[in-house]
Formats: C-alpha cells, structure tokens, sequence
C-alpha cells in the first residue's frame, strides 16, 4: 500500500535535479581546494623543518674537484657554528638528476659541481660573504647557497596558495548555504497554501521544517555523494602521477591519513550544514504566520 | 451518566472556551473589518454566526482559529490569553480547533484519504490506524468510493465533505464551520448537520457560520450576528463580566 503523504508537494522536480547538480559541483570545488588546501598546509609544514639552517656548497668542477672539497670539508669543519658537513655522494646527485637527464647522466661524465651539505648549530648564523671568500681562495668559483633564501620564497607561495584555497572552501560553503536559503523560501513561497493549511491544522513549525529537511536530505546527499567522488577521484588520479615522481621531489605532496578523514568528513560536514539552514529558513519563515 | 451531565462538568470544567473583550481586526495596514467585538462563548455551546456578505464572519473565525491577531483587544482560548502563548502552545491549540473553511483549503495534490488524515498524521498517529478511522469518516459522509480522489476531480459539494471530515477527524473540542452546507443539497445539509449536533451532544462547541435560511429554521441554536463588522445580537453572549463564568 502506498504510503500516506505528510502533506507537502514534494517530489524530484527539474529544480529539485538542478538543485542536485548544483550541489554536486560545489561540493567538488569544497574537495578540491581543501585537498589543495591541506596539501600546501603540509608542505609548508615540512619547509619549515627543513628551514633550520643548512647550506649547500658548489665546487666547480675542474681538474683538482676532488682535493679541492676536500680542503673545502676541512675549513667548513673548522668554522665555528657549524655542526656537520657532508660531501653528497655522486651516486645521489645522479639519482636526484635522473628524471631529467635520463639513466645514463653517470655515463655522460657531466662537469657537475660536488655539493656539500652544511647544517649549522640550530640558533646560529654563518656570515655567507665571509665564507664564500674564504672558500674562493681555495677554490676559485666556489658558491654557497643559502636555502632558507628559496626555501622562504617557496615558504610564502605556499602559504598563499593555502590561504587561498582555504578561503575557496570556505566561499563554498558560504555559497551552499546562501542557495539553501533561497531555494527554501522559494519552494515555502510556491507552496504556501499546503504550509498555511499545515500551520493552521496544528502542525508545529518542526513537523514543517522536517519534512523538507529529509526531502533536501536525499536531494542533497546524492549531490553531494556524486561531487565528493568526484573529487577525490581528482585529487588519487593527481597522487599518483605525483607518486611517480615523488623519489625526485624534495616535498611530499600526499595526503596523509588524518587529512583522507578531514577529507571524507567535508561531504558530511556540508549535509550538516545544509538541514541546519534548512531548518533554520524554514522556521524563520513560519514566524510571519501567527 | 447521561450526555448532558457530562456536558455540564465539562462546561464547568473549561468554562468558556472563547472570551473576546474589545477585538478589532484589520488586514495588515488596510481599514478595520471587524469593530470592538466582546463576547463569551461556554464550552458545549452551538452558535449560528449569520450577517449579510462582507459583514466579516469570516474574518471573525480567523482570528477564533489563530490565523491572526487581533489589532486591538483581547482573546482567551480556554481560559488562557492567546497573545502571551508561545508558538508552541499555539500549535497545540490550533489542534483543539477543527476548521471548515469557506473556501474549503484541500491541498490538490493529496487525495481525499490523505487530506482528512493530516490532523492524526501532525499528531503522530499510526498509519494504520488513521486509514481505518479515515476510510470510515469518508464513507460516512458518502465519499466510500472516492477516497482516492484528488481534490480536483471532486464536485463542490463533494469538496465540501472531505474539508468537514478533515475539520472532525480528530475529535476537537471546538468545530468552526463557515458555510459548510453552501455547496451541497438539503439532504446532505441536513445529514451534516446531525454530525455537527452530535458532536455538539458530546461536548464539541460549535460555530457555523451560514445563510441559509432554511438551516437556520430547522435548527434552533443561538445565532450571532454580525453586520458591517459590529456584533448586533444576541445579548447574551456579549456580557464577558466575570459573573457570566459558569460555576
Ligand atoms: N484577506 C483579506 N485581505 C483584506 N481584506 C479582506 C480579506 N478578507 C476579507 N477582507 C475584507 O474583510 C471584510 C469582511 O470579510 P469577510 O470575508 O470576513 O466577510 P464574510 O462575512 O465572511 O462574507 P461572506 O458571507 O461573503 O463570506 C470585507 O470587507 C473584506 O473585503
Ligand atoms: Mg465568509
């Protein structure tokens, strides 16, 4: 037998799917700039580990390369506030180069610099100018680098790109609520003799606010079912071309488990939302009856 | 104990369910339709109220059902004032209230089945049993066959049954009925009105606003009457001094 109607006229109407697919993308963009979001939010995080003071020393490559470093090593351990130096291994740098010159950049005998690690005494600085012309005189052409000059850059860019996507997210929310607000007063002006009936046989605000509240609940999940999925197909299509390469990134750009929940949660997170305002609007219209 | 004691306790107990004391009324910021109205209606009572068209018998079940306040004055429902009772209250007062409007409100897209069970279904009642109760009010009022039918498909006076059965279906204490035999013959007039009596025996206070004439001879109940929004008789129900309280 079919089930008696709670009194409202509410089916599956062209609005109602265009209400769906509208859904259905805004929670797309949600997951996507909190994936971003997250991403950046991480990485900066990571940078700013790496930030902790460390140098890298290029010898040119020439005939005496090798003792060269090696004086270089010497002099750098000698200096005050430096905690350790480490020659990187060519067997790294090749590494670190394959992505771009191809398995055989050993074999092609480069003219690459050698690379010193530096870490300096947490806290502490190193006067660069004076330690470059130090070093030149050793080896003419030598270069120190200073990572906390790019890394910084790199620091800001992230920084911003997290904000950004952040406040996408948020301006998505923001604009999910601003439609459910209007789609409801819409649909209450539409039918506003079957809710004054209602109102005036007894039915409390609730019981009114309710039944639209569960018919936007299956509207609106599927939407946001469909978008989310999407989405998060999106974001595992784009880690695993990055996991391809990641041996080669220094930054890791993977979502770990916690921001898979933070993730998942957004989709719930905005159906919340969503039969709150509901609820909300539906009762703030119903205090313009007696 | 016989009906009628069980009416009085019930009058004494409740005492009136309706006490106007100098209500005006108007439509938002349009001219007052209804002028300084005061009267007292006891529970178990059954009034007529009569008055040319326009003279705002309508408007006055309005504000008797809270469908709006009034613009000056007071309203007790049940002993209670009714503009110091939260949303809430209103509600559960407006379910003691069963209505016949003039202009019947059946929602279109229900059927006649569904219609005259919103009142059980707003209180929570089981499905099962508001079908039952339902498909027996329905045949009751000759609508056994069309208890599927949509609002539209319905003839007038066949509109007119199912919004009285609505306004009945779940036993109120009161029953405002505006022209609820205007669409229907003087049989079916008749065979309404019994209902309306019956309930009337079993406690119900009753208001039927009408014009017919031929009602209002065959029924001898109190008639109220109201002409260009003043209320012109009877003098009895206009005394809402404390004494007329009955105890
Ligand atoms: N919704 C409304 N908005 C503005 N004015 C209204 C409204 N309803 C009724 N009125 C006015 O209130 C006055 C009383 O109308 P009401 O409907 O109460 O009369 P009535 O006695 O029920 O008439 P009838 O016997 O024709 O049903 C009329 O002047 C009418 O124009
Ligand atoms: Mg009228």
């Amino acid at each position: 037998m079919k089930k008696l109607s709670n009194g409202l006229p509410l089916g599956v109407d062209p609005v109602s799917r265009f209400l769906t697919l509208k859904v259905g993308l805004l929670v797309l963009l949600a997951t996507l700039s909190l994936a971003v979001g997250m991403v950046m939010s991480s990485v900066a995080e990571s940078l700013q580990r790496s930030l902790s003071g460390t140098l890298t020393v290029q010898v040119p490559a020439g005939l005496e390369q090798q003792s060269a470093t090696e004086s270089i090593i010497e002099i750098l351990r000698a200096t005050p506030n430096i905690r350790d130096v480490r020659e990187i291994p060519d067997r790294e740098i090749n590494e670190a180069l394959e992505p771009w010159l191809g398995a055989q950049a050993p074999i092609l005998d480069l003219p690459l610099p050698a690379l010193v690690d530096v870490a300096i005494e947490s806290g502490q600085t190193v006067d660069i100018q004076v330690l470059t012309k130090k070093l030149s005189a050793v080896a003419p052409g030598t270069v120190v680098e200073e990572h906390s000059m790019w890394l910084g850059r790199l620091m800001d860019i992230t920084n911003t790109v997290e904000t950004v996507s952040m406040s996408v997210m948020l301006l998505v929310l923001i604009s999910v609520v601003i439609t459910v607000v209007f789609s409801t007063r819409t649909w209450m002006a539409v039918n506003r003799e079957a809710v004054e009936v209602l109102h005036l046989i007894g039915a409390h605000d609730s019981y009114i606010a309710h039944q639209f509240q569960k018919h936007t609940f299956w509207l609106w999940s599927v939407g946001a079912a469909g978008g989310f999925a999407l989405g998060t197909s999106f974001v595992l299509l784009i880690q695993f071309y990055i996991g391809r390469l990641s041996d080669s990134f220094l930054l890791d750009l993977t979502l770990g488990d916690i921001q898979w929940a933070a993730l998942c949660l957004l989709p719930a997170t905005a159906i919340i939302i969503v039969i709150a305002t509901v609820g909300f609007t539906v009762k703030s219209v119903m205090r313009s009856f007696m | 104990m016989g009906n009628l004691t069980k009416k009085d306790l019930l009058v004494a107990a409740v005492g009136d369910v309706f006490r106007f004391e100098g209500v005006s009324m108007r439509y938002r910021l349009g001219p007052e339709v209804l002028h300084d109205i005061s009267f007292a209606l006891p529970a178990g009572s059954f009034h007529f109220l009569t008055g040319p068209s326009g003279a705002g018998k309508s408007s006055l079940m309005r504000l008797m059902y809270l469908a709006h306040r009034p613009y000056r004055g007071s309203i007790a429902m049940f002993g209670r004032d009714v503009s110091s009772l939260p949303r809430q209250e209103l509600a559960t007062f407006r379910r003691r209230i069963g209505v016949v409007f003039q202009d019947f409100r059946l929602l279109e897209h229900l059927t006649a089945l569904e219609n005259v069970a919103l009142p059980l279904r707003i209180s929570g009642a089981k499905e099962v049993q508001i079908r039952d109760q339902v498909a027996e009010l329905l045949s009751w009022v000759g609508l056994g066959e069309q208890i599927n039918a949509k609002p539209s498909t319905l003839s007038g006076g066949e509109q007119q049954r199912v919004a009285i059965a609505r306004a009945v279906i779940a036993r109120p204490q009161v029953l405002l009925a505006d022209e609820p035999t205007g669409n229907v013959d003087g049989m079916i007039a008749t065979r309404l009105m019994h209902l309306f009596e019956e309930l009337n025996k079993i406690g119900t206070t009753i208001v039927v606003a009408t014009h017919n004439e031929a009602l209002l001879e065959r029924f001898p109940h109190s008639r109220i009457r109201i002409e260009n929004g003043v209320l012109v008789g009877p003098r009895d129900i206009f005394d809402t001094s404390a004494e007329t309280v009955q105890s």
